[in-house]
């Protein structure tokens, strides 16, 4: 066996990190600081998947090898810094999205396909994050064009500026049709935007009051959609003062997301909602570890700079956050196909995940996906068992795409049982307890069944196994 | 310490045993030891809604045949008397429903008549979105009644799927859920863990990995990721049982309805924790509820294929002692206007009757029936808000509370035996 495999990471099994790093836990100082590898957080296999499922979609070999000699900082960088040409790749996918988007079916599809592909699979992460965080759903807005255009906005800014995606959000036609504000009359103001703008979008529930949305209300109000148009018509626009959130002026909407975003609760609503989506889902945050990075947010509300932070730090790299979220559908989906390097028909895809719950371009609520816990039920469970075999077999929906076996050979495997032992380092990174090892590599040990089996049908069964453990469903 | 169902099974057979065993138990036997289960101290009623899509014509479903009006505005739709199935001196089922009829008589079924609500919405999908967010004053509030019924009985320890559509349509809004996925499926292989190509009977009856204890007590992530995987196995594994054993047996006429009711009647039977089933009844290929042109014969065929489906799912649960935990309600998103419109067809309506089937209904017709002179813009008023009978179905049936549901109390029908 020619390929060379780092020893599993037992710290993570006994739930125990050193003495002295579960005192720093609660330290923002020390939480927030760059992580760097020690006797106690050495950087290893573990590690680097637990990185590129945060941060991207999982990792195929070839990456993880890469993220193990670059080391954890220089890994970051490329994460955060790709060098290829991601402009370029995404005109060119935008172009792909023109010319076929008729429907919200193919354009989830595209973006299934763009997340496989891209050289920059933190921006698609983060685009993912704004899509369930605006959650303008295609069902209510009924034209892909718009839909189309509004994803392309997220991902303009999804690692730039939260200042400007919010000040053109509140002039997406998309949304506002989605959120029923497509007519803001002077007579008659329409309080479905600034409603959500407070609510769901900046401050957070119990942060500003009805008359604060009332009086926003107005200062939207000249704002039209008009056949899938953004109208500005300046004889409905109420001019006169409004009192929002303690400022008093003739507020205009851009003076509204100012005055929003001027609210020390939205950059703290933002972080907390970052950081389940980037490191723990399981316990509300300390505020004390959470107001530093929002004082900072507050500043240039650059998201960049944010991520940044959070996916350096000594907590990203600590139990805290080692596999403490649930994947939504996508991750699970994508972390088979990334890890196989295989590129699989994304119009099944987008269907099969909607099945899971996860139905791009509509989202169920204003709220987006909760998701966390709710992911799994007795239904969504056999259904991630049954994608999973879709996309394994090697026959069906998805073709022969994924084939666990040539790709372990690809990187020197040479008998199925190391090729086993790699699967599991690819997929888990020797997660699993040495009982539930051993029990599963038994099954590559005993002889092959009774149909003559070759090592391709018992790697795509093995493969299966690994990813229907409760193990893999957590990122 | 009271055993569930589920409990029992572990406890008498040993989980590893029955999920090797389960598949290939003989029906008799998965029976037998579910019969001699004792009753779970938890609810573990069963709701089961069935929309009618399109608008039913509620007058010619459930027909006032001795008021004089109804002959007069129907010249040409009205249904001739002697052929009624009659329920009382003034009120008669519709001649292709003889089978609602029969469970009239045997006290599975009840009509609530004049249901509906103030203000009635005539398109369509504006009165669909009222009928499932159960709510008129906002029409753009974006979950269903029973996507908030679901969120609010949800708990992290109880991980069934809560609630299930069945059937080929797209999941009606009132599902939806904030926070809970609430499955779509065609057919039980849908919530049936397939195999992967290759493995002997031998490996497959093999305990599955996923289901060996894990070392890691300090993450609740993996400990909840067990549970659910276990459980979702063994859900799994009694649908498969249930429908290796019970398929053949039950009688239910070839309609693609009565299909989707076998379906829920064997998950029903599986006893995986599914509370709610949802399905839609939009025709099938003849045309939905919606007959502004020539409605005489297409109704009829659909309110046979309605009656017959229904009351072959409820004649298959009392053989099997099941329907004493179901119960299922029917619903249009408007009635028809009463006078029929010079094409035989009839216009958008209001108020109209809702179907209740069961076992353990009072029976009977519940209210009064509407009038056909005392109109809401041509059609019957609405007498019974329809919020009443969702507020009946959560709070006494499922034993939810409808107050957070429905934002306020409505006063539930006095129509179970509970």
């Amino acid at each position: 066996m020619a390929v060379q495999i780092d020893k599993p990471p037992g710290q993570y099994q006994s739930g125990q990190a050193g003495p002295a790093a579960s005192e720093k836990l609660g330290d923002p100082g020390w939480a927030w600081a760059a992580y760097q590898p020690d006797a106690w957080q050495p950087w290893n296999l573990a590690q680097a998947g637990h990185l590129f499922r945060r941060a991207a979609f999982g990792a195929d070999w070839d990456q993880l090898q890469q993220a193990l000699s670059d080391g954890p900082q220089r890994t970051i960088d490329k994460l955060l810094r790709p060098q290829a040409n991601i402009a370029a790749f995404n005109r060119e996918h935008d172009e792909y999205e023109s010319s076929t988007a008729s429907s919200t079916d193919s354009l989830r599809a595209w973006w299934l396909r763009r997340i496989i592909q891209t050289p920059h699979p933190l921006l698609e992460k983060m685009t993912l994050f704004w899509h369930s965080h605006f959650a303008a759903n295609g069902a209510k807005v009924k034209n892909a064009r718009l839909m189309q255009r509004h994803v392309q906005l997220l991902r303009s800014q999804a690692l730039n500026s939260f200042r400007a995606l919010l000040k053109a959000i509140s002039r997406d036609p998309a949304v506002l049709i989605w959120l029923g504000a497509e007519a803001n009359r002077k007579a008659l103001p329409n309080e479905n935007f600034a409603r959500s703008l407070m609510e769901a979008f900046t401050l957070g529930a119990g942060h500003y009051t009805k008359k604060d949305v009332r009086e926003a209300a107005r200062a939207f109000t000249g704002w039209f959609v008009l056949r899938g148009q953004l109208r500005y018509i300046s004889r409905e626009h109420d001019g006169n003062v409004k009192q929002i959130l303690g400022q008093k002026g003739n507020f205009t909407s851009d003076d509204v997301v100012r005055i929003v975003l001027e609210q020390p609760a939205t950059s703290r609503t933002l972080v907390r909602k970052l950081y389940r989506w980037l490191i723990c889902e399981t316990a509300e945050p300390d505020p004390k570890l959470i107001a530093p990075l929002a004082q900072s947010f507050a500043k240039d509300y650059d998201v960049l700079k944010l991520v940044e932070t959070m996916l350096r730090s000594n907590l990203f790299f600590s139990r805290v956050a080692y596999r403490r979220r649930i994947k939504c559908p996508v991750e699970f989906a994508l972390g088979i196909v990334k890890g196989l390097e295989g590129v699989v028909s994304t119009t099944q895809l987008a269907q099969d995940l909607a099945d899971l719950g996860q139905n791009l371009y509509s989202p169920p609520t204003v709220k987006g996906w909760t998701g966390g816990r709710h992911w799994i039920n007795s239904a969504t469970l056999v259904r991630r068992h049954n994608l999973a075999m879709a996309l394994l077999r090697g026959s069906g929906p998805y073709a022969n795409k994924l084939n666990p076996w040539a790709v372990a050979k690809k990187h020197g495997c040479s008998t199925p049982e190391s090729a086993a032992r790699f699967l599991l380092d690819l997929f888990l990174q020797g997660d699993l307890g040495p009982d539930v090892r051993d029990a599963l590599l038994k099954k590559i040990q005993t002889p092959a069944a009774a149909d003559g089996d070759d090592p391709a049908g018992t790697l795509r069964r093995f493969a299966h196994e690994i990813v229907t453990l409760p193990d893999f469903h957590l990122a | 310490m009271f055993y569930t169902r589920r409990d029992f099974l572990k406890a008498a057979l040993g989980t590893s045993t029955l999920l090797s065993f389960a598949s290939a138990a003989p029906n008799f036997l998965v029976r037998s030891v579910m019969a001699a289960a004792p009753r779970r101290k938890e609810r573990d009623t069963v709701l089961v809604v069935v929309q009618l899509s399109g608008g039913n014509d509620g007058l010619n479903t459930v027909v006032p045949y001795e008021d004089d009006e109804y002959a007069r505005n129907r010249p040409t739709l009205r249904l001739p008397t002697k052929e009624l199935h009659k329920i009382d001196s003034e009120m008669g089922l519709h001649p292709r429903m003889g089978a609602f009829a029969r469970l009239y008589k045997e006290g599975h079924l009840s009509i609530v008549q004049g249901v509906g609500y103030p203000n009635s919405d005539r398109s369509h999908e504006g009165a669909m979105r009222i009928w499932h967010t159960a709510d008129p004053d906002q029409p753009n509030r974006q979950t269903g009644w029973l996507g908030r019924a679901i969120d609010s009985v949800w708990n992290p320890n109880k991980t069934n799927a809560p609630a299930v559509f069945v059937g080929p349509t797209a999941r009606p809004f009132g599902l939806n859920a904030e926070n809970a996925i609430v499955p779509s499926i065609r057919s039980l292989r849908d919530l049936m863990t397939g195999q992967m190509p290759g493995y002997s009977n031998d490996q497959s009856q093999k305990k599955h990995a996923a289901e060996l204890p894990r070392a890691d007590k300090g993450n609740p992530l993996l400990g909840f990721l067990q549970h659910s995987t276990l459980n979702a196995y063994t859900n799994s594994r009694r649908i498969e049982a249930v429908a290796k054993t019970a398929a053949n047996t039950a009688e239910y006429p070839s309609l693609a309805l009565a299909g989707s009711f076998r379906t829920v009647a064997q998950l029903i039977r599986a006893d995986v924790g599914i509370r709610i089933f949802f399905m839609e009844f939009s025709g099938g290929g003849i045309g939905g509820f919606d007959n502004h042109a020539n409605q005489l014969g297409n109704h009829c065929a659909l309110l046979h294929q309605l009656s017959e489906s229904v009351a072959a799912f409820v004649h298959d649960l009392k053989r099997d002692k099941l329907l004493d935990r179901v119960l299922l309600m029917t619903f249009s998103e408007f009635g028809r206007t009463v006078k029929e419109n010079g094409r035989r067809g009839t216009g958008h309506g209001a108020a109209a009757p809702v179907f209740l089937a069961g076992g353990k209904l009072k029976g009977g017709l519940i209210g009064p029936r509407p009038s056909l002179t005392d109109l809401d813009n041509g059609a019957p008023k609405f007498h019974t808000d329809f919020r009443r009978v969702y507020a009946t179905v959560l709070d006494q049936w499922l034993g939810f509370e409808s107050r957070t549901v429905l934002d306020r109390q409505f006063e539930p029908l006095d129509v179970l035996n509970v």
